[in-house]
């Protein structure tokens, strides 16, 4: 199958995001949550080091899958512009609401920290990487902590991406035998594909946009699960 | 959306930018549950310095609830305080209504317990 390039499409950059992440997620949300249920260990230990009392939130948070992973000693709320993803959370009993990860609702430095897992690549220009980072960092409180997951160009798992090509659309296939269990085994269902817009991030890439942020200190930069992580504390 | 999610919120039309106007946001024809949570007193002590306590005590006159003019020194081991505010802000659920701004009067929804703070594109 060939895989659209994403940077030849007409359209703007929220028309991309619409269609090919906003509209995407709301089409697979439940086949797609069905298969996130797996905490990465890097989200895992930075979560568990927080200390009690923290307050914090996840940014593109999808079905919930890290807003279960600590309750009690401290309290996340999810946030995600699907709305079929943050049904999902609410359904598990999660706290979400429906946001923009570029123009968030939270008063400045309401949060002892903030996490976005693997949502940032979904942004279809720099200045909106930037954006999206940027509003991360303003409603961390000073001395707060983000991190930051992001595709990487470089995987080194079942993917495999050009060197030369870091914006495209990467597909999401929703299985038949799925379609028909759905559809009360109507067989009348074949593999339904569905394509999302992803920038893969270069080495360095997303440390330098925490960089040109400004107002934060990067912690940590590290690769894990085909991401690059960034850990950076609030100035 | 329990109580303590609201006090981390503020408008964010683009236009509206006085910040004593945009926070609070008042609540308007809201349907409220209580659903009991299990207290952790260290959790509550120690999350205080994130809560704006004016606004909490602005949002929880409006609601009818009782909450001190001010946070108690020790608050450790004031038991009826931590009791009061747990109540309020982990076991208070607001289930349907909406959250209206005082400087814009922009208008968020409250559908299934899920506010919806997504703004047409004009408003951003």
């Amino acid at each position: 199958m060939k895989t659209p390039v994403a940077d030849t499409l007409a359209l703007d950059n929220s028309e991309k995001e619409e269609q090919y992440v906003h509209a995407v997620y709301n089409e697979i949300a439940s086949h797609f949550s069905d298969t996130r249920f797996k905490p990465w260990p890097v989200v895992e230990r930075y979560l568990n080091a927080l200390p009690a009392g923290s307050v914090g939130v996840d940014v593109g948070c999808g079905n919930g899958k890290y807003l279960g992973m600590r309750t009690g000693d401290i309290f996340m709320m999810g946030t995600d512009r699907s709305e079929s993803l943050v049904s999902i959370c609410s359904e598990r009993k999660f706290e979400c609401m429906v946001s923009d990860g570029l123009d968030l609702p939270y008063r400045d430095g309401a949060f002892d920290f903030a996490i976005s897992i693997a949502v940032i690549h979904h942004f279809a220009s720099p200045e909106r990487r930037l954006q999206a980072v940027r509003e991360l960092i303003r409603v961390v409180r000073p001395g707060g902590s983000v991190l930051v997951f992001a595709w990487a160009l470089e995987q080194n798992g079942r993917r495999k991406f050009d060197p030369d090509m870091q914006d495209v659309l990467v597909p999401w296939v929703v299985p038949s035998s799925r379609k028909r269990s759905e559809t009360g085994g109507i067989d009348d269902a074949e593999d339904k594909v569905y394509h999302r817009y992803y920038h893969l991030f270069r080495k360095g890439e997303l440390a330098d946009l925490f960089e040109t942020a400004e107002g934060c200190e990067v912690s940590e930069v590290g690769y894990d699960k085909d991401n690059w992580y960034v850990i950076a504390r609030k100035l | 959306m329990r109580l303590i999610t609201h006090n981390m919120l503020k408008c964010h039309v683009k236009n509206c930018t006085d910040p004593n106007q945009q926070f609070p946001l008042r609540f308007k024809d809201v349907q409220l549950e209580q659903i009991e949570a299990e207290r952790n007193d260290e959790f509550l002590v120690r999350m205080l310095p994130r809560l704006d306590w004016p606004a909490l005590l602005t949002t929880s006159k409006e609601l009818g609830y009782s909450l001190p003019q001010s946070i108690p020194e020790n608050p450790q081991d004031k038991d009826e305080f931590l009791q009061a505010l747990h109540t309020f802000i982990l076991e208070t659920h607001v289930k349907e209504g909406s959250m209206v701004c005082n400087g814009c009067s922009h208008e968020y929804k409250i559908t299934n317990g899920i506010p919806n703070m997504l703004l047409a594109e004009h408003e951003i």
